[in-house]
């Protein structure tokens, strides 16, 4: 079990002693039974620390914000940035080291095992305790939860309000970490690629139903592009040509600023949103599932993505966020790709 | 004009008014929104809060203002394209979004007219559903001027009494829509409007959250534009745009050229929602942003609706729906950025 | 009568084989369908799936991506990367129930112009009973 008191110790040495600048981590603002995420430089204020199973957030997004604030800093601070991390948020880190996007002295990480079962969903939570207020949940014995109300406390069973992604986690204790805390036992997922297989089994017809359906509810609000810490682009080609053209801009310039895609949330301009973004995730996506979270209107982001999780494992033996050292999934290629649907 | 429907007969009322687009809120795969009630036979109006609010239907996420097209080489023809704005009437409309449709109203329609959300908003009846309890954890419209009774922007307001609905009419289009359900409205007794009088404080009273002591925000805004309060505020905020794109109040929008053909020049002029959230939305040609970071934008959300609409419209320009709370995936909490706002330097 | 259905397909042709193969066709006068627009690249593995989308989002009814074989790209890897990238994109298009069978990849080289013609001819046979492609078709009115 990860002991808060660990947690809160740790950052508070790591504050003290002007190791790192700040730390991102979860606290539980008062009156609300669900956490959030929180900066904090004093080290007084490590008490606000908390780790429970409304930790579903992925803190390594806020890496990018980090970057671009150091961009822009005339003299920025070298020290690195204390980040709690799970699991899934620690194959983030792997893929920003992968890209050379951070580097390991960046970042501090104090790793926390989800231990025997994940985070929660919370949409699932209300629902299950239709109206009744939630107070608190904590991690219960036997990979349950325990949920507290204004009648009291009960013991819920993982598996009706775990998060999905955690049923397909391959990685529920960080493969990198500065500090770990909790129980170090991996647990083995039989089908981590359940999520496609089941839009993979249907018929053609009624797969292009599914996805005309789903992403018909597309208010192209991006949330699911800010929410990713892989989206990390200055410049999305999903936008309209933001950058200024001025006298300086090359002619190669000019040429990459196409306009690939219209606003308007129409059928076509949605799925080429939503196709691009799930492609240029290919051998990225940790499925840390932020972008379903952070989705308004419900569109299971989740089965987009994971196809292409599936597709880099299977046909490429590519296992996605787990070695820093491994080249991007397509700048790399092995003599016996499949090529079979090549004429 | 007050009378009494009874729930049993709201499908009736329905079906009587099938010359009318009807929207209602329906569940599709655990998210409640508006949409079009093709099967009234077996609608039952539901007591909660949509997740796209009702501004959708007036001022939709994309339409289509005119078309230009080059014509024998060097003509360049444009057709205007007035909106598709069949009678509509939408139903389970909170007040918080009848208030909020009087905001943008004053907005679409103040000074300036803009026909295509006023040819929509002139066709679109809004039936409203009080708040007997308050339909999210997050709701505050008492705190902005609203309540969960108010009758503002609609055309009637509809209180679940049990089995019947208490319905006041309260503009002609809200007469007509009644005089055409016939006889499936009857007088209220005296005890129904009891009823009513008991439920308006009732109502008021089960309201969890508050934003209090708030007439001295707008002014003390003015002189917050520096505070380092905005940084602290912005920290988590992943600029994804939910709060904006959700709030009934929220109105901003993007114009593009879709461009179908470039010889001979065939496209459209496009308006489609947009938020000041996204770092691009204050970019300007020369390159410069004046809003390049997420403090300056949460400082600009919370003035626009705190301190700039009051001076220009007299109103916060927000309605307490408690959507942008509720949505946000990391939890900012627009009462507390304004509780603080309201605090700070004491 | 109705006319026939003609597919348009943007085929995307590495400069220094297929697009090189294409132009021996022509040379050689071998007759093939008309239905293709060739858009010359570089290289396979410089073809973006963003290109791929882009094609159909415009209308294309058939995609072609055509580069050297393995081991004879002119810049030495290229294909391999296009190898992977293209069987993503491929995937991924018939995940979202697209008809696989209108986004095609294939080898030719600069000396296959006969092949060429083939593939084109192959492609169009199998496009004309689909039809004309209007799933990702971005359409011209709401």
């Amino acid at each position: 079990m990860v002991k808060i008191e660990d947690l809160r110790a740790e950052a508070q040495r790591l504050l003290k002693g002007g190791t790192v600048k700040y730390i991102i981590g979860y606290e539980r603002p008062a009156g609300s039974w669900k956490a959030n995420p929180v900066f904090l430089k004093n080290p007084e204020e490590t008490d606000r620390l908390v780790w429970d199973p409304t930790c579903y957030h992925n803190l390594v997004r806020f890496l990018i914000d980090e970057k671009r604030r150091k961009a822009k800093s005339k003299e920025p601070d070298p020290r690195p940035v204390g980040v709690v991390v799970k699991g899934c948020d620690s194959r983030a880190v792997v893929v920003l080291l992968q890209e050379k996007f951070i580097s390991r002295l960046d970042v501090y990480l104090i790793g926390v095992s989800c231990e025997a079962s994940g985070v929660i969903d919370e949409r699932k939570l209300e629902r299950k305790l239709a109206g009744k207020k939630v107070r608190g949940v904590a991690f219960g014995p036997a990979g349950s939860f325990t949920v507290t109300t204004d009648d009291g406390t009960v013991e819920v069973p993982a598996a009706e309000v775990l998060a999905d992604r955690c049923r397909d986690c391959i990685a529920n204790v960080p493969v990198v970490s500065d500090h770990l805390l909790g129980d170090k036992t991996k647990r083995t997922v039989a089908k981590p690629f359940q999520a496609a297989e089941k839009v993979e089994a249907m018929a053609p017809d009624a797969r292009w139903s599914f996805w005309e359906e789903q992403l018909g509810k597309c208010i192209r609000c991006y949330a699911c592009r800010s929410a990713c810490p892989m989206c990390y682009c200055d410049e999305c080609v999903a936008d309209s040509i933001c950058y200024a053209v001025t006298p300086d801009t090359t002619a190669e310039e000019k040429a990459q600023k196409i306009k690939w895609v219209e606003r308007s949330p129409v059928d076509s301009e949605n799925f080429f949103y939503h196709f691009v973004r799930a492609i240029h995730l290919a051998g990225r996506c940790i499925d840390c599932g932020e972008c379903e979270r952070a989705c308004p209107v419900g569109i299971p982001l989740r089965l987009l993505n994971k196809k292409l999780e599936k597709d880099a494992k299977e046909l490429f033996g590519y296992d996605v966020g787990l070695d820093a050292d491994q080249p991007a999934l397509i700048s790399c290629f092995r003599d016996d790709d499949p090529g079979d649907f090549i004429r | 004009m007050d009378k009494i429907l009874a729930k049993k007969d709201f499908p009736q009322w329905l079906k009587k008014l099938r010359a009318y687009r009807l929207f209602a809120p329906r569940l599709i795969e655990e998210v409640w929104n508006y949409e079009v009630v093709d099967d009234p036979d077996h609608y039952v109006l539901p007591d909660v809060q949509t997740v796209v609010p009702v501004k959708k239907v007036v001022f939709p996420a994309r339409e289509c203002f005119f078309e230009f097209e080059e014509t024998d080489g060097t003509t360049l023809t444009l057709t205007e394209r007035r909106p598709d704005a069949p009678a509509t009437v939408v139903f389970g409309v909170r007040p918080c979004e009848g208030k909020a449709l009087t905001l943008t109203d004053s907005v679409f329609g103040g000074t300036f007219d803009d026909p295509y959300y006023g040819e929509r908003r002139k066709a679109t009846a809004i039936v409203g559903l009080a708040c007997n309890t308050p339909p999210s954890s997050d709701c505050f419209c008492l705190s902005v001027g609203g309540a969960p009774h108010s009758t503002e922007g609609l055309d009637i307001l509809l209180t679940d009494l049990g089995e019947t609905y208490y319905a006041q009419a309260l503009t002609e289009t809200g007469k007509k829509l009644i005089n055409e359900g016939g006889a499936l409205f009857s007088e209220p007794k005296a005890e129904d409007r009891k009823t009513v009088e008991r439920l308006r404080p009732e109502s008021e009273r089960r309201l969890t959250r508050r934003l209090e002591n708030i007439k001295n925000v707008p002014a003390k805004l003015k002189g917050m534009f520096d505070a380092p309060l905005w940084d602290e505020e912005s920290l988590s905020c992943l600029r994804c745009g939910i709060c904006t794109y959700l709030c009934p109040t929220c109105h901003c929008f993007d114009m593009n050229d879709e461009v179908e053909s470039t010889v001979p020049l065939r496209g459209k002029k496009v308006r489609t929602w947009d938020t000041c959230q996204f770092p691009d939305f204050t970019m300007h040609s020369s390159g410069h942003n004046p809003r390049p970071d997420k403090a300056a934008r949460l400082r600009q959300r919370i003035n626009h609706k705190f301190q700039y609409f009051v001076e220009i419209w007299k109103d916060y320009q927000c309605t307490g729906c408690g959507r942008c709370i509720a949505l946000c995936p990391v939890g900012i909490d627009i009462i507390k950025v304004v509780e603080k706002v309201r605090d700070y330097g004491s | 009568m109705a006319e026939e259905f003609e597919p348009r397909i943007v085929a995307f042709l590495c400069k220094w084989c297929s697009s090189a193969g294409s132009d021996l066709a022509g040379v050689s006068r071998m007759e093939y369908p008309a239905n293709v627009t060739p858009i010359q690249v570089m290289c396979s593995g410089s073809v973006s799936p963003l290109y791929i989308f882009s094609s159909f989002n415009r209308g294309a009814d058939g995609v072609l991506v055509s580069g050297c074989h393995p081991g004879d790209c002119h810049y030495i890897k290229g294909n391999y990367y296009a190898r992977r990238k293209l069987a993503l994109t491929k995937n991924l298009l018939a995940y979202m129930g697209f008809e696989p069978a209108r986004f095609q990849i294939s080898w030719v080289s600069a000396a296959e112009g006969q092949k060429y013609t083939q593939i084109i001819k192959d492609f169009v046979r199998e496009l004309k009973p689909l039809g004309p492609q209007t799933k990702l078709r971005r359409n011209g009115s709401w």
